[in-house]
């Protein structure tokens, strides 16, 4: 029996082998033809911008928390409205692993995760990115979602006037 | 001594004890909100609730309103219980905002912790959820009462521990509101333990906000270094910039909380002017070429003139290690100009302070548990903040209070008030050391002598001196009346308020050494020709600056070692960048002779919000930190000794070498610190007290310390910078008829150290005949030094 199954197992690579010289190939010609990954492919990062057009990030630092490799930093600043923002955010990409964990641990759906693959560089302060080239136009994924419009601390709108709140207390009143 | 049984493991409590607490003997973390500590249980969260299975009570309970009794079975972790926990959770988050990821609670927030561990992810109840409109609570608190859960933690803490009044409870049912009546900065001295006792993220440190994340701070534990009291803090800095200080717990000293002066004081750390590189000849140099160039210039200065001509100063703000590796250099250098304190009659005040009796010493703890205290000239708010909170402890427990001081003091509690001059402070004195006596001569003495019965009455009695107001020869009669006031199983305990952190660890070293006044007459006569000052500020803390400034200008060389941009840092030869408290490690002693330790926080560097420049750091890869050039003052001494700088020996060395600092090598910066082991020699001679005499048209100058702008290391705090007052003068209302002055107008003062334009205040609960002014640093009243012998002085309209 043993004999039957080593010659099958010699026999039957070379016949894929054989197969495949006569079918299309699978690679194409990076880079003059390119891939299209999945959409849910973990690549490049984002800051996405709310519906209101103003930046989701709120350097809450969830993200830095949840990065396994550490490279993720912000600084945190408040604007005069009480809005919170982040002063500078750097990712440094030449440490980056793509996990996506902060893309899960973001509240704000600022970070996410892009098909963009190109990253290589010879030049190594390239793949360190701050909030300029982070920072996009548009809302990517959840085109709806705005975090300050459900948060409850009245930054987007007056206090009590976004969905599902009641108008402030009268702290005069007592009246039912 | 009840016993009873926690999760099938028995613990024996005293009597009263609530099983909340008893729990946490067992190392058993019930879950809270509203019970704290410090104080007291309400019974307002309902989240403790555990299960009784057998004793006096059954069914589910609030632990933290149940008494611990013989005979109880409690289940703290049983289905029902949970289940309990887990809906009043859910109840809370009805109305609770979902703004983690903009709170700066998040990470240390109680009802984040519980809201996770109880499993509550989804809010079942889809009506509206309650808001309120903020207040602006001043430059300390933030406040988002959207995320109120209704402890009443705060309200407990301002007014009924801290006697607040202007923040309260306002409102019904489920609207209540937690602020004041309207916006406007909360009053009390003591606002920013809200931030500490807030379990959400209602009440928030201003100072802080939207700085870090708590997790990631760098945190280690520290002591206060604003005033002579040594509470427990916790800094927490992240990108070389120390952020904020949170009270630590130590039962022996602040409790759980501290003032808003050692809270919000630590921005000294990341002032911009922060002298951060070592310079020769105000030239910027590296450490090497500084280290060398010091040593041959005193080299010189030795051999042309002999080792007597280098004089030495420390200060109250050095550490124990510096200051002992300072005397250890002196003896080195051949040199016994050695001074620990530039303030001569503070220096001899804290001498004679450092001799007391340690069984007569009294800890804040003491203080909380006092029965009688008697203050006398002392200003507890404005020289050492948690004295009176601690004061208001004792008060709340039925303690007496009496003050006599010339000041109008104010104190966060009902006291008894004699406003006394301070030239008649001999004679109270005498009247009370003299107990159960009935010849006085004077009035005064007939005071003194009643208190000093009552002290004898009381059942712990204490003292608390002022060492300003009373001078050398005042804190050693007051250390007199104690000892006469004091009975074998009650002793009379006392507490002096001193000039600084280390201000007792100065005076244990300097034992018999001269004051400053000997090196001073030293340098004006040309014997000393060198001065090295180790976070020493001379010209600033000497009394009389015109002379100190003659003094310091005549020397051949001036090092100075120091972490703030002080006058005389503007005046040195030789300047050496020294790390703060939070960057060091080392040693301080307290005013009751508390050994405590504090350890590294950060290392020191010019913070990365100061050096980012545009809108990100830097982009360059470098192994040089920008700014981190500061050493450690004791560090530094070691290399100039050709030590290792090995903390550990040093520690065991002092040890060995003066065995007042037994246990000095176990001491651990998170414990409850430890009293030195045997008192100070009482200093052999003490200088005079040489009162001026004032005339028929002038006042008696007093300076006194401010709770902000007086202390060196706070005043240079940019958030409590925007809190000194405008300098004023205060008088009696007599003396304001008497020179025919308004109210808040400008008044002329003229003092020994120059004419002052002032606004006059004119304040009824003081003595007639003084007129008194503020320690203000950076501004006109700059040269006037509190601490000193009554001065004359004018006062006039503009």
């Amino acid at each position: 029996m043993s004999l039957w199954r080593d010659i099958r197992g010699t026999i039957l690579p070379f016949w894929v082998t054989l197969r495949y010289l006569f079918r299309r190939p699978v690679t194409v010609c990076y880079p003059e033809r390119k891939q299209i990954p999945a959409p849910r492919y973990r690549g490049r990062l984002i800051l996405t911008r709310d519906p209101d057009g103003e930046e989701r990030c709120v350097a809450c630092h969830l993200c830095s928390a949840a990065c396994p490799v550490d490279c993720i930093s912000m600084q945190a600043a408040e604007r005069e409205d009480g809005r919170r923002y982040a002063a500078w955010f750097r990712i440094n990409f030449s440490r980056c692993i793509f996990c996506g964990l902060c893309t899960e641990a973001c509240p704000t759906l600022a970070l996410q995760m892009t098909a963009e693959y190109e990253l290589a560089t010879r030049e190594l302060l390239q793949v360190v990115c701050e909030k300029e080239e982070l920072l996009i136009d548009g809302c990517g994924k959840n085109d709806q979602y705005n975090f300050y419009r459900l948060a409850g601390i009245g930054v987007a709108a007056p206090r009590g006037s976004n969905p599902g709140e009641s108008p402030p207390v009268d702290i005069r009143s007592n009246l039912p | 001594m009840p016993t009873l049984i926690i999760d099938n493991q028995t613990v024996t409590v005293p009597e009263g004890t609530n099983v909340l607490e008893a729990a946490k003997r067992l190392g058993i973390e019930i879950p809270h909100f509203c019970y704290h500590e410090a104080l007291g249980s309400v019974g307002a969260c309902r989240l403790c609730a555990v299960e009784f299975r057998e004793g006096p009570v059954k069914g589910i309970q609030m632990s933290c309103m149940t008494p611990a009794k013989d005979g109880m079975v409690v289940d703290t972790g049983s289905a029902e219980v949970l289940a309990y926990r887990a809906q009043v959770i859910e109840w809370l988050m009805t109305n609770h905002p979902h703004d983690c990821p903009v709170c700066d609670e998040g990470g240390e927030c109680q009802l984040q912790d519980m809201t996770v561990a109880g499993g509550h992810g989804i809010r079942r109840y889809t009506g509206p959820k309650r808001t309120y409109q903020n207040q602006n609570l001043g430059p300390f608190i933030v406040h988002e009462m959207n995320r109120c859960i209704q402890c009443y933690r705060c309200v407990r803490t301002y007014q009924d521990y801290c006697g607040g009044t202007d923040f309260g409870v306002l409102g019904s049912r489920q609207r209540l509101y937690f602020g004041r009546f309207s916006d406007g900065p909360l009053e009390s001295p003591f606002a920013g333990n809200l931030v500490d006792v807030c379990p959400t993220g209602v009440l928030t440190d201003k100072t802080y906000r939207f700085k870090s994340r708590v997790w990631d701070l760098q945190e280690a534990p520290s002591i206060c270094p604003h005033c002579s009291l040594g509470c427990a803090v916790t800094p927490g800095a992240r990108y070389r910039q120390l952020q904020r200080r949170r009270a630590r717990l130590n039962n022996q000293t602040n409790g759980h909380f501290i003032c808003d002066r050692g809270r919000f004081g630590y921005g000294y750390a990341n002032h911009p002017d922060r002298p951060r590189y070592p310079l020769v000849g105000h030239r910027r140099v590296t450490w090497q070429e500084a280290l060398a160039a010091m040593q041959s210039k005193l080299q010189e200065l030795g051999e042309l003139f002999g080792s007597g001509s280098i004089g030495l100063l420390t200060s109250s703000r050095a550490t124990l290690e510096t200051q002992f590796l300072t005397k250890r250099w002196a003896a080195a250098l051949g040199s016994d100009q050695l001074c620990f304190e530039a303030h001569p009659r503070r220096d001899f005040a804290s001498r004679v302070a450092a001799s007391q009796q340690l069984d007569r010493s009294a800890s804040l703890e003491d203080v909380r548990n006092c029965d009688l205290a008697v203050l006398i000239g002392a200003d507890p708010l404005s020289e050492a903040p948690m004295l009176a909170l601690a004061l208001r402890q004792a008060a709340r427990r039925g303690a007496r209070i009496v003050i006599v001081d010339p000041r109008p003091v104010v104190l966060p509690v009902a006291f008894e008030r004699h406003a006394v001059s301070v030239d008649k402070f001999s004679q109270l004195l005498r009247g009370l050391g003299r107990p159960q006596q009935g010849d006085f001569s004077s009035s005064m003495e007939e005071l003194g002598g009643s208190l000093a019965n009552a002290l004898l009455a009381a059942q712990r009695p204490l003292l608390i001196g002022g060492t300003d107001l009373l001078g050398p020869q005042g804190t050693q009669a007051l250390q007199h009346a104690a000892k006469a006031c004091s009975q074998p199983e009650k002793p009379c305990r006392t507490m002096f308020m001193l000039t600084g952190p280390n201000s007792f660890g100065g005076a244990l070293l300097s034992a018999n050494g001269p004051g400053f006044d000997s090196l001073m007459e030293g340098m004006e006569q040309g014997r000393i020709k060198a001065l090295l000052c180790f976070e020493a500020d001379p010209l600033a803390d000497y009394p009389d600056r015109k002379r100190s400034r003659a003094a310091l200008a005549r020397l051949d060389m001036l090092a100075v070692f120091d972490c703030a941009a002080t006058a005389t840092v503007q005046e040195s030869d030789f300047f050496f960048p020294t790390t703060t408290v939070e960057e060091s490690v080392g040693t301080l002693i307290n005013n009751e002779g508390r050994m405590q330790t504090f350890e590294q926080v950060f290392s020191a560097g010019t913070p990365l919000a100061e050096s980012a420049s545009g809108s990100h750091p830097p982009r360059f890869f470098t192994r040089d930190i920008p700014g981190s050039e500061p050493q450690s003052a004791w560090g530094i001494l070691s290399a100039l000794m050709g030590r290792s700088a090995d903390l550990d020996a040093l520690r065991r060395e002092i040890e060995k070498n003066d065995h007042r600092f037994a246990g000095l090598s176990q001491l651990k910066a998170n414990g409850e610190g430890r009293r030195i082991a045997i008192p100070s020699q009482h200093p052999e001679s003490l200088p005079l007290n040489i009162a001026s005499s004032i005339g028929s048209d002038q006042l008696q100058l007093l300076v006194t310390e401010t709770l902000y702008g007086s202390e060196l290391l706070s005043s240079l705090s940019p958030c409590l910078q925007e809190l000194i007052p405008a300098p004023f003068v205060t008088v009696h209302p007599q003396d304001a008829t008497r020179f025919k002055l308004e109210e808040g107008k400008k008044v002329l003062l003229g003092t020994p150290m120059g004419d002052l334009t002032l606004t006059l205040r004119i304040e009824g609960d003081m003595v007639p005949g003084v007129a008194i002014v503020p320690r203000l640093r950076g501004t006109v009243l700059e040269p006037l030094v509190p601490g000193t012998e009554s001065l004359p002085c004018r006062i006039e309209k503009v």
